[in-house]
């Protein structure tokens, strides 16, 4: 029995030296990107554009769309308009939190500013440059040459 | 599984299809979706070879669906809008970690 315990005990020793020091925010694993989509109303595109850009996305495209619930669901959301732009912004995962808060806010209080938004993780980029671009790292300039 | 409860599906149509779609979702529970233009490409070589043209313009639609649902959605499309229909459709679902504006 007393030999099972100082196993456990000499596993969790080391098990404890293996822990990395926690990596700083520029690190590609603290820092993940996610695609923020919102769609909201065409003619407050720019708005949501302009409000997005504050939440350091470098990137963003805007589609024009088109929403398709029916007239009496339009009316139970307090929806008239069905004319949308679906706004696509790569953003860090550490400004969603705030981003989120701040959209929700908006799409309850601005008058036919109402939307959704979410967003999907990334997987992968490729490129230093681009995902310095995407993550606002200015701390990478250009790509190393060969 | 995603953290949030719920998952995008995305459904690329030929266009004038996603009525379909949407009816089809809505049959097992979706809510609304939003409809985006798209162009589709086609290996030229192949569209020659096999006698047959993919026609390029698509519509994708997508739908956030609660993900219990995501299957019945998910089958609904493949039924009523897949690859065998006139629709021509790819349905696939992605993970969603935040969302909000949607009402409860």
């Amino acid at each position: 029995m007393g030999r099972v315990k100082t196993k456990i005990a000499a596993a969790k020793e080391r098990t404890a030296n293996k822990k990395q020091k926690p990596a700083d925010k520029n690190t590609v694993s603290q820092n993940r990107l996610e695609l923020l989509v919102t769609i909201v109303n065409r003619n407050k595109t720019e708005y949501y554009t302009d409000l997005i850009q504050s939440f350091d996305v470098n990137m963003q495209t805007v589609m024009l769309g088109h929403g398709t619930a029916d007239a009496k669901m339009l009316a139970l959301f307090g929806l008239n308009d069905s004319e949308k732009s679906v706004i696509f912004g790569v953003i860090q995962e550490d400004k969603i939190p705030e981003a989120v808060a701040t959209l929700e806010e908006k799409f309850k209080t601005i008058k036919n500013g109402k939307g959704i938004a979410y967003t999907l993780p990334l997987t992968g980029v490729i490129g230093t440059l681009i995902f310095g671009f995407l993550s606002n790292n200015r701390m990478v300039k250009g790509e190393q040459a060969k | 599984m995603s953290k949030s409860g719920y998952e995008l599906v995305l459904c690329i149509v030929n266009t004038g299809f996603s009525e379909t779609v949407m009816n089809a979702a809505k049959e097992v529970g979706a809510r609304g979706g939003t409809v985006i233009h798209a162009r589709g490409t086609a290996n030229k070589e192949a569209e020659e070879f096999f006698h047959i043209t993919i026609q390029p313009d698509k519509e994708i639609v997508m739908i956030l669906v609660p993900e219990q649902i995501r299957d019945d959605v998910l089958h609904a499309l493949y039924r009523e809008a897949g690859l065998k229909s006139e629709g021509q459709g790819i349905a696939f679902s992605m993970p969603v970690t935040n969302v909000v504006g949607l009402s409860h």
